[in-house]
């Protein structure tokens, strides 16, 4: 490892090379068990003091990405550069990178104490120091009163907590987080999500995260890199992913959308229609696209974007009528799902702004729905 | 008449479960061993069975006569005293030898895969299939004068003459740790198959290399295996008689062998007799330090 001066000058003849933008750098990262890829050339960069997460469906590969960051898996082929430094040929007790495991492996022999000093005590570090750091540690995650406790004998929570203590004890470069909330109740998950990420802040690290949830991604991370199949579709912040998805497979994975197939009818520069065969009105978007008449395009466009009511809107585009088949009450808001002359079920959400506002509307209403010209996103991949 | 009265009569429906066990430790543990028990406090005679009863009725009186001369021999007489130590000696030995030779075998099929791990734990199971004293007696064939180890190692030429092996302590050793082998192994497995891997990975994750995360990890996890299985292995093993008589030779000394010479050879009932509940005394005094310990591992896991 070379020496790096704490004041976080960096070494000058590296100084091109490391920049804050790919403190990690994941180049052509490709993983293979036995002829199945399990990551396919992946390339990633990861900002210093970020916290990024990998998201996707079980068996895309992020775990395995995430265990090649750890040192755990061999990539197949491709780099990874931690602070400028190659990663690849060292084991994982080399690295300057600590995980939080999934249900967090900590040791189940040891007191929370001794589990927090584990990594300092590798280190060589003095009694004394460890004391110090173990205790400096406790109190971040506010678990000071448990010090002396087994595992077994916490709460989900305060394991997490313990968890990771233990990862950030010994300041590493780079944490890692393997489904940090998968073994917590709903409530308790998007309390500890939040305080998660404060201290993670507040230390200051970079960190890369997998889950599954995307509600986890988007509450906890800075950036979201989405995968499928080992590949990843789409990096960006939580509200590019959500609001500008750039292929089918990231619109359908993240939310909920209505996704409807046509043609590009009209390609002009500050105004895109699009013909369907199951829509009975034309789809008008108000900027222009990078596309051509004729093109087959999908138009995705999001609940909570459309309106829906029993009046005819007064645009001549980007309306249907339907029937309302199924209501979902969540309180604060409702999803219809209306179905449509063309067998489409289309939906709508519609907010409870005032109590029993939903009742306005019931099964088997002839209603519109509707959107606006800048509600929807084209997609052509 | 009132089935419920009938109900409060006649025992739960459940004693009938939970009774079978004790029954069983009753009749096989119990009973002999207070026979056993009574027999020691009794003196040698020259009848059938060869000692005096405890307890006679004379003259309208009940005396109780318990002798205490076999107990007092067996600290007095060094032979008893030397006998006990070696016993617990050999057993020591062979158990931590048992332990070393068994810790990477159980090791090792535990990381099996597990389709190839019952395979793997057959192959150790399955010479205990044959009968105990042909597998005994094969390792005579083995280790004697002319035997198949000493005809091997003078055929390669490592020795010129053959090595004396039978009839030494260290022939009993290896007979002692061969059977008993399977009694270490498998409580070392059972418990080295529940590890996580992941607690491993943690540790290498948090700096440790994979010999400091095994002595760390791995060894204080796998605690109560090596305790159970020192105990499988152990408390038969104080008490054996067919390896040290047929391996060990004479100065093997072995309390099994004291015991069979007392009872067969001395047909002194009573000193055989007194002999067992002491071993058995022994051996009671590291189970119940175990079990004791044990218990306080679960009262700790439960508070």
């Amino acid at each position: 490892m070379a020496a790096e001066p704490s004041n976080g000058t960096k070494d000058p003849a590296r100084a091109d090379k490391v920049g804050v933008d790919d403190y990690l750098r994941i180049v052509d990262v490709r993983k293979e068990f036995d002829g199945f890829v399990a990551v396919d050339d992946t390339t990633l960069n990861v900002r210093k003091g970020e916290i990024f997460a990998l998201l996707g469906g079980s068996g895309c590969g992020k775990s395995t990405l995430l265990r090649c960051l750890g040192g755990f898996e061999r990539p197949t082929a491709g780099k990874i550069y931690l602070d400028g430094e190659l990663m690849n040929d060292l084991p994982p007790y080399e690295r300057p990178i600590n995980m939080m495991f999934q249900s967090y492996a900590l040791f189940p022999h040891m007191t929370v104490e001794q589990n927090i000093a584990f990594g300092l005590k590798q280190d060589g570090l003095s009694r004394d120091l460890i004391a110090k750091r173990v205790e400096e540690m406790l109190g971040i995650v506010q678990m000071g009163r448990f010090a002396k406790r087994k595992p077994h004998q916490l709460s989900g929570g305060q394991q997490q907590r313990v968890a990771l203590a233990r990862s950030l004890a010994k300041g590493p470069k780079l944490l890692l987080l393997d489904e940090p909330m998968g073994a917590l109740d709903k409530k308790l998950r998007s309390q500890m999500q939040l305080e998660l990420v404060n201290i993670i802040e507040k230390q200051g690290v970079t960190c890369v995260m997998v889950t599954h949830d995307q509600e986890e991604a988007m509450t906890m991370a800075h950036r979201i890199a989405l995968m499928d199949s080992g590949r990843i579709r789409q990096v960006g912040t939580p509200d590019e992913i959500y609001e500008q998805p750039t292929s089918r497979f990231a619109a359908e994975f993240i939310g909920s959308v209505n996704m409807i197939n046509g043609r590009i009818q009209d390609d002009e520069a500050d105004y895109v229609t699009i013909r369907s065969p199951i829509f009975e009105h034309l789809i008008h978007i108000g900027h222009g696209i990078s596309g051509f008449e004729g093109q087959e395009v999908s138009f995705a466009v999001r609940p909570e974007k459309v309106s829906i009511g029993k009046d005819e809107p007064a645009q001549p585009y980007n309306k249907a009528q339907g029937v309302i088949e199924d209501i979902a009450y969540f309180g604060s808001h409702s999803v219809y799902h209306v179905r449509l002359p063309s067998g489409m079920k289309f939906m709508a959400n519609f907010a409870n702004l005032q109590r029993w506002a939903s009742e306005g509307l019931t099964w088997n209403d002839k209603v519109w729905v509707s959107w606006g010209d800048n509600a929807g996103v084209v997609l052509t991949s | 008449m009132n089935i419920d009265v009938l109900k409060k009569l006649l025992p739960h429906p459940r004693w009938a479960v939970i009774s079978v066990p004790y029954l069983w430790l009753l009749l096989f543990f119990a009973i002999p061993f207070l026979i056993v028990l009574k027999i020691s406090f009794s003196t040698l005679a020259i009848a059938m069975p060869p000692y005096t009863p405890i307890i006679e009725f004379v003259d309208a009186a009940v005396t109780m006569k318990l002798n205490l001369t076999n107990y007092l021999a067996l600290v007095t007489d060094s032979q008893y005293v030397q006998a006990y130590a070696s016993s617990i000696k050999i057993a020591a030995i062979s158990t931590l030898l048992a332990l070393l030779i068994s810790y990477p075998i159980a090791y090792v099929i535990a990381r099996l895969p597990p389709a190839s791990r019952n395979i793997a734990l057959m192959l150790v199971i399955l010479p205990s299939w044959t009968s105990f004293l042909i597998r005994v007696y094969a390792w005579v064939g083995i280790l004697k004068e002319r035997g198949f180890l000493n005809n091997l190692l003078m055929s390669i030429g490592l020795i010129d003459a053959p090595l004396k092996i039978i009839n030494t302590p260290i022939a009993a050793y290896i007979g002692i740790v061969y059977c008993y082998l399977p009694f270490m192994v498998l409580p070392l497995y059972t418990n080295l198959v529940k590890h996580d891997h992941r607690l491993l990975e943690a540790a290498y994750d948090l700096g440790a290399k994979p010999w400091k995360a095994f002595l760390r990890i791995t060894l204080p996890l796998s605690k109560a295996g090596i305790i159970a299985g020192c105990m499988l292995v152990m408390i038969p093993a104080v008490g054996e008689f067919v390896i040290p008589e047929m391996l060990g030779g004479p100065d093997t000394i072995m309390i099994g062998r004291v015991l069979w010479s007392e009872f067969f050879n001395n047909r002194d009932w009573p000193a055989a007799s007194a002999v067992a509940v002491v071993m058995l005394i022994l051996l009671m005094i590291p189970i119940l330090i175990f079990n004791r310990v044990q218990q306080r591992e679960m009262e700790g896991r439960l508070t």
